[in-house]
């Protein structure tokens, strides 16, 4: 199992499957040790329950769907599917059958591969794979580690591609790891900051709404301080003698530093202070509006407490 | 008894239920476990439930409703997915007391338009067959309700929903209906949810209920007016297992980018552009009802005047709503051109390195 990276392929995931995944293990987990004592499960059985060791998590298997384009997978869904562990293979109708369902809600979705949970891909999970390849020749294999662990900083996912290596003479596949990056579209993105973050739901005065707007600004950017930050004191101690140049590193930080100014241009200029006059355009007039009807709801107080002198006198000087 | 979070009442009213008695020595383990108690399902306790039907007594029975995070996603994406096109689909989950919970939502292959009443034959063949081979591989809650979305319009049902979900509401109890707009969701930077059950034919609701207030267009607020005494709605929390807490929360390390990156001016435009016209043909209407007013007798109802007040107060926060949202999309503009463009200048000179220059450019 060699962890070198991959043929050249660029994976983008969507939080939605990472998601999926967590739910189907977690439901299988929770259905398959029921919570420490159940309505019917009486007292006997609870101390039976407790007395218990944890049996090990039930591994879950399942497909991944998404778009192939060029030399970019992009990975946006995934359904559960049915495991046989004495054949040790995935079960074929079933695969069809939800395949078929899925193409007719998102036609433009192909097979690119399964996924599975654990700590570490295993020998028997080439099988598997090799048995996919007949739907998609070159599958991907989405591994997740379930276990949580708080002192972990990066995502326990992990894709597998599979290479042909020849090992000891005979050429064999093993997986090999491949980075990813994390695609979403602005609609999963709020949802998902919603439901991490549980932000206000509701209205809420347009104080909350800017506070809550702002806040998510200011965490991305204490995040691009932090990267900042540790970038520079890399680069510091590089500068020091303290760690050993590393020519590649310096190239690529030399590179991100010329790319700033990001835009700089005559029609970006025009286009971003057009923009800009729009929206204070529409502030006023908003602003406008608020004051026609408060002004409208004063002359209407004072229609209504100066109604008796125009009804007799007859003046109808106050409209 | 700590009142902080829905998942914490759920389980001590759960443990409450069911006489829960927890030793010392797994307490660790327990707390852990009941926080993803609510994804167990009790196929026994559910069934009773089912034949005891406590709706039928009482119309406003549900209170709440919980969605998990997944069902969530699954819903706003397929919503976006459709762009201006409505989208239905199905939800399944289970009943809890007063609360349905919403454990997974899956799309149907449905064309919406605004005739249509049912899912046609097709879509009822797809339901069951998916049902089925959900049930295999492990998920084993029932259909609990559908879900659609009005793209731009708000979360209300209109009266063809309304009569869809009384159907509903007789064959399939308990059902909840839904309503999802994505691209609200997406122009004001929060999920615009809406969870609605309908009252009975002729039932009259004890007391009006205050709702929160929503902009309608004007070619919609007829139908809203019309059905809005019909229904009522509840209340909408989340939850997520703790593995979705931990996931989610590590996401965030690569996503923020994505946040900082996002450009709401920009992918909202035309929907701003048709709020603005809507908002110009309401301020027309007002301004043709309020001049009339004028040349009418002084002594008119005060009923009607009430009205028009109430009409251009309306307006009024539509327009604030608007505004508020183009300012939030410009001040993340603003402060993305301060991060990115703003480095040369600093070489410059200092005096103009704090912000650009706003409207006057020479």
């Amino acid at each position: 199992m060699a962890s070198s990276s991959s043929s050249g392929l660029t994976f983008k995931l969507h939080p939605l499957v990472i998601v999926n995944i967590s739910d189907h293990y977690t439901r299988v987990k929770s259905q398959s040790l029921p919570p420490p004592a159940t309505a019917h499960c009486a007292a006997h059985n609870n101390v039976e329950a407790s007395s218990l060791p944890p049996s090990p998590p039930p591994r879950v298997f399942g497909c991944v769907i998404g778009v192939q384009r060029g030399r970019t997978v992009e990975i946006f869904n995934s359904f559960e599917l049915l495991y046989d562990a004495s054949t040790n293979s995935l079960d074929r109708a079933f695969i069809e059958k939800k395949q078929e369902l899925y193409k007719k809600v998102f036609p433009q979705f192909y097979v690119l591969g399964w996924y599975s949970t654990g700590s570490d891909a295993q020998e028997s999970d080439m099988i598997i794979h090799k048995a996919l390849m007949d739907i998609n020749e070159s599958p991907v294999f989405i591994l997740l580690n379930p276990s949580i662990n708080h002192a972990q900083k990066d995502l326990p996912v992990t894709i597998y591609e599979s290479e042909m290596h020849v090992i000891d003479g005979n050429p064999q596949l093993i997986f090999v790891q491949s980075s990813y990056t994390i695609e979403t579209v602005e609609a999963e993105r709020i949802s998902v900051d919603h439901v991490a973050h549980l932000k206000p739901s509701d209205g809420g005065s347009a104080a909350t709404q800017l506070a809550a707007h702002l806040t998510g600004i200011h965490s991305a950017i204490k995040m691009l301080n932090s990267r900042i930050r540790v970038l520079h004191h890399y680069l510091l101690a590089m500068q020091k003698g303290d760690t050993p140049y590393e020519n590649s590193l310096l190239r690529q930080v030399s590179s991100l530093l010329r790319r700033l100014p990001a835009i700089e241009s005559e029609k970006f200029q025009d286009d971003f202070l057009m923009e800009y006059n729009d929206t204070l355009l529409i502030s006023y007039l908003a602003m406008f509006t608020n004051c026609a009807s408060t002004m409208n709801e004063l002359v209407e107080k004072f229609n209504t407490a100066y109604d008796r002198n125009s009804r007799r006198g007859g003046r109808t000087g106050f409209i | 008894m700590d009142l902080f979070s829905s998942s914490t009442i759920a389980r001590q009213t759960w443990e409450l239920e069911n006489n829960i008695v927890t030793t010392a020595a797994d307490a660790a383990d327990s707390s852990s476990a009941a926080s993803d108690a609510i994804f167990y399902y009790d196929e026994a306790a559910q069934v009773k439930f089912q034949q005891e039907k406590p709706w039928s007594i009482d119309p406003h029975f549900f209170k709440r409703v919980k969605i998990s995070a997944l069902a969530l996603l699954k819903m706003v994406v397929h919503a976006r997915s459709g762009g201006t096109i409505e989208v239905m689909g199905l939800m399944q989950g289970k009943t809890d007391g007063d609360a349905i919970i919403v454990m997974d939502a899956f799309a149907l292959p449905v064309e919406g338009t605004e005739t249509r009443v049912n899912a046609q034959a097709d879509a009822y063949e797809y339901m069951v067959d998916y049902s089925q081979t959900n049930k295999q591989a492990g998920r084993l809650e029932n259909v609990v309700g559908w879900y659609h979305s009005h793209p731009g319009y708000g979360c209300w049902l209109s009266g063809i929903d309304v009569s869809t979900q009384m159907l509903n509401q007789q064959f399939q109890e308990p059902f909840l209906a839904v309503v999802i707009d994505p691209t609200r969701t997406v122009s004001a930077g929060k999920v615009d949810i809406g969870a609605f059950r309908t009252y009975p034919e002729g039932y009259k609701p004890p007391d009006e209920p205050v709702s929160e207030y929503q902009t309608i267009p004007l070619n919609k607020i007829e139908d809203f007016g019309v059905h809005c005494k019909q229904y009522y709605s509840l209340d909408i929390t989340y939850f997520k297992s703790g593995l979705d807490s931990h996931l989610l929360d590590l996401l965030w390390n690569k996503y923020w980018v994505n946040t900082l990156s996002s450009s709401p001016l920009l992918g909202n435009g035309d929907y701003v552009a048709g709020q603005i016209s809507d908002l110009a043909e309401k301020i027309e209407q007002a301004e043709s009802q309020l001049s009339h007013s004028r040349f009418g007798s002084l002594i008119t109802a005060p009923q009607r005047k009430k009205e028009e007040e109430s009409q251009l107060t309306k307006i009024t926060r539509d327009s604030a709503k608007i505004t508020v949202e183009q300012v939030h999309g410009l001040m993340s503009q603003v402060i993305k051109d301060i991060l990115f463009n703003s480095v040369r200048q600093s070489n410059k000179s200092q005096a103009e390195s704090s912000s650009p220059e706003p409207m006057v450019e020479t």
